[in-house]
């Protein structure tokens, strides 16, 4: 049987409750959040660090604290949810086949909202060579299995990465009673928050290595050594830098990518440079009535602002719904040097947008300017620009008014 | 003396130049706000950190909760208090801001659980 929803969001964590909460609080009466975990909050609950919410509450929360705002609000306004309940299939007809301890179940939508966050990048994913033992983790996992699981993945580690996870769970483990041994970063700068490496390398003394890499692993039935290299200007590795680091755990903190399986099955359009989809000034993508936010959608820093940027789609949800009419517009947004993407990709409507960047790599003083045709229509300077940290720049409709092909600079 | 810090109170991380002797500040240039002088003030004299971790909890639908102190300790703390934190257990149900443990290390340390824990079914 075909049961029939307003919407249904794909993930109940930190895009999915906000999405969820701010749709209901637009008048939104049919609501579905469908979590294939136990429990809602998602990975906001094994991140039990604090430093969440300075943003959108005024006061440094931990993971499961914030989750825990949005999880009280979902059970207030009475928002059903499956938990244990994995969506299998999802169509560009807005079908749905969930699978969970019931059975198979069916559902159709006027929307849907993609919100089911991202995922690690692997071993597989960077190919080092060497044997294949145990002892290998995705820094989130280890987070997961000793936050969560109260299981200790090793005791003398090496972390290769330097995002923000990785720093986050080098001063876990320590804390936890382990040896962090160093942390290695291929790039000449670190990939997290410069926050992170002082609070979670620096305090502990633990070394972070800048240009390295690891380029072997050995180990019989556990890793037992990795070999470390330095990398020259040009990102190749230097013969004479390699030695070996005994270890009996690596930890991997080499990138998140947006999980966009069921995205592909329903014949979303994805960006080959963020890995999610391709969207208008509301989250929308080529398919109509498919919305996405959060970490699927683009890799976020900082959590505050995946919650921002699902109430900020709902926006579209609700013009989706009562049927406003988007006239395909001509515009075109082209990117300068030394910007990654940007986010959205389309504007349908001229309304006051958020546009999302991604830098390169790190600059002191830089001005994003945007432009039509040499005419400058808005510029912003930042006093520091990190790879590592989202740039945000609201236009407003008034600036966005006759613009057709608009350029973004970083100068 | 003159030295550089990063602020970890924000993402926005400003890096704050200091001039200081002994414990009295000279000058202080690149905090956002207030709360960047106040956390270079600390760690020129008493570096202060909030600690997280997690205890064990009993009888409860999940093994783990999470905790942390509910203001920050001295740095020099951090890696003794972790160590308590093994021993430390918590029956369900548990509620946030419940304080499971007190005065540790005989420092007037405080910790207060950051996750729910419901009472597990037996059925």
């Amino acid at each position: 049987m075909l049961k029939e929803k307003e919407v249904i969001i794909i993930g109940g964590g930190a895009a999915g409750l906000a999405a969820a909460v701010t749709c209901q609080e637009k008048g939104i009466k049919d609501i579905l959040i469908i979590e294939r975990n136990a429990f809602l909050g998602g990975i906001l609950n094994q991140c039990i660090h604090d430093g969440f919410g300075l943003e959108k509450f005024s006061t440094s929360l931990t993971g499961p604290e914030y989750a825990q705002r949005y999880i009280d609000q979902v059970k207030e306004k009475k928002i059903p949810f499956l938990l244990n309940s994995m969506v299998i299939n999802l169509n560009s007809r807005k079908e749905i086949l969930v699978a969970n301890r019931t059975g198979l179940q069916h559902y159709r939508a006027k929307v849907i909202i993609l919100a089911m966050g991202c995922r690690e990048r692997t071993r597989g994913a960077i190919s080092i060579p060497g044997t294949r033992p145990a002892g290998i983790y995705t820094a989130g996992v280890a987070q997961e299995l000793i936050n969560l699981k109260n299981y200790m993945v090793g005791r003398k580690i090496v972390i290769l990465g330097s995002g923000d996870i990785g720093m986050i769970m080098a001063r876990r483990l320590t804390l936890e009673g382990a040896e962090v041994v160093l942390v290695a970063e291929k790039l000449p700068y670190s990939s997290g928050l410069p926050r992170n490496i002082n609070q979670c390398l620096y305090d502990f003394d633990i070394p972070l290595l800048l240009s390295h890499t690891v380029v072997d692993i050995k180990g019989n039935g556990r890793i037992s050594e990795v070999t470390l290299a330095q990398l020259g200007k040009r990102g190749g590795i230097i013969p004479k830098s390699k030695r070996k680091v005994p270890c009996d755990t690596l930890l991997l903190s080499v990138g998140l990518i947006p999980e966009n399986e069921l995205s592909r099955q329903a014949e979303v359009v994805l960006s080959n440079i963020t890995g999610g989809p391709e969207v208008d000034e509301r989250g929308q993508t080529n398919v109509p009535g498919i919305f996405a936010c959060g970490n699927v959608l683009q890799v976020h820093d900082i959590v505050d602002n995946v919650s921002l940027e699902a109430e900020y789609i709902t926006e579209g949800v609700i013009d989706y719904l009562q049927g406003r009419s988007q006239e395909p517009r001509e515009f075109q947004i082209t990117l300068g040097a030394g910007l990654r993407y940007v986010v959205p990709q389309r504007i349908l409507t001229v309304k006051n947008t958020i546009f999302s960047f991604r830098v390169n790599q790190p600059g002191i003083k830089k001005t994003l300017v945007f432009e039509e045709d040499r005419k400058i229509i808005k510029k912003k300077l930042f006093p520091r620009v990190n790879p590592a940290e989202m740039l945000r720049v609201k236009l407003s409709s008034e600036e966005l008014k006759d613009v057709k092909r608009l350029k973004v600079r970083l100068v | 003396m003159n030295r550089e810090f990063v602020c970890i109170v924000c993402p926005n991380s400003c890096q704050i130049k200091v001039e200081y002797e002994g414990e009295k500040i000279i000058d202080i240039k690149g905090a956002q706000c207030s709360k960047g002088e106040d956390f270079v003030r600390n760690e020129i004299t008493n570096p202060l950190r909030v600690f997280t971790g997690s205890i064990k909890v009993t009888k409860g639908n999940f093994d783990l909760v999470s905790v942390k102190t509910p203001s920050p300790i001295p740095k020099k703390y951090l890696k003794k208090v972790g160590k308590i934190t093994h021993r430390i257990k918590v029956e369900a149900p548990v509620t946030i801001g419940q304080v499971v443990a007190k005065n540790l290390l005989g420092k007037n340390i405080e910790l207060v659980a950051t996750r729910k824990a419901k009472r597990k079914n037996i059925s």
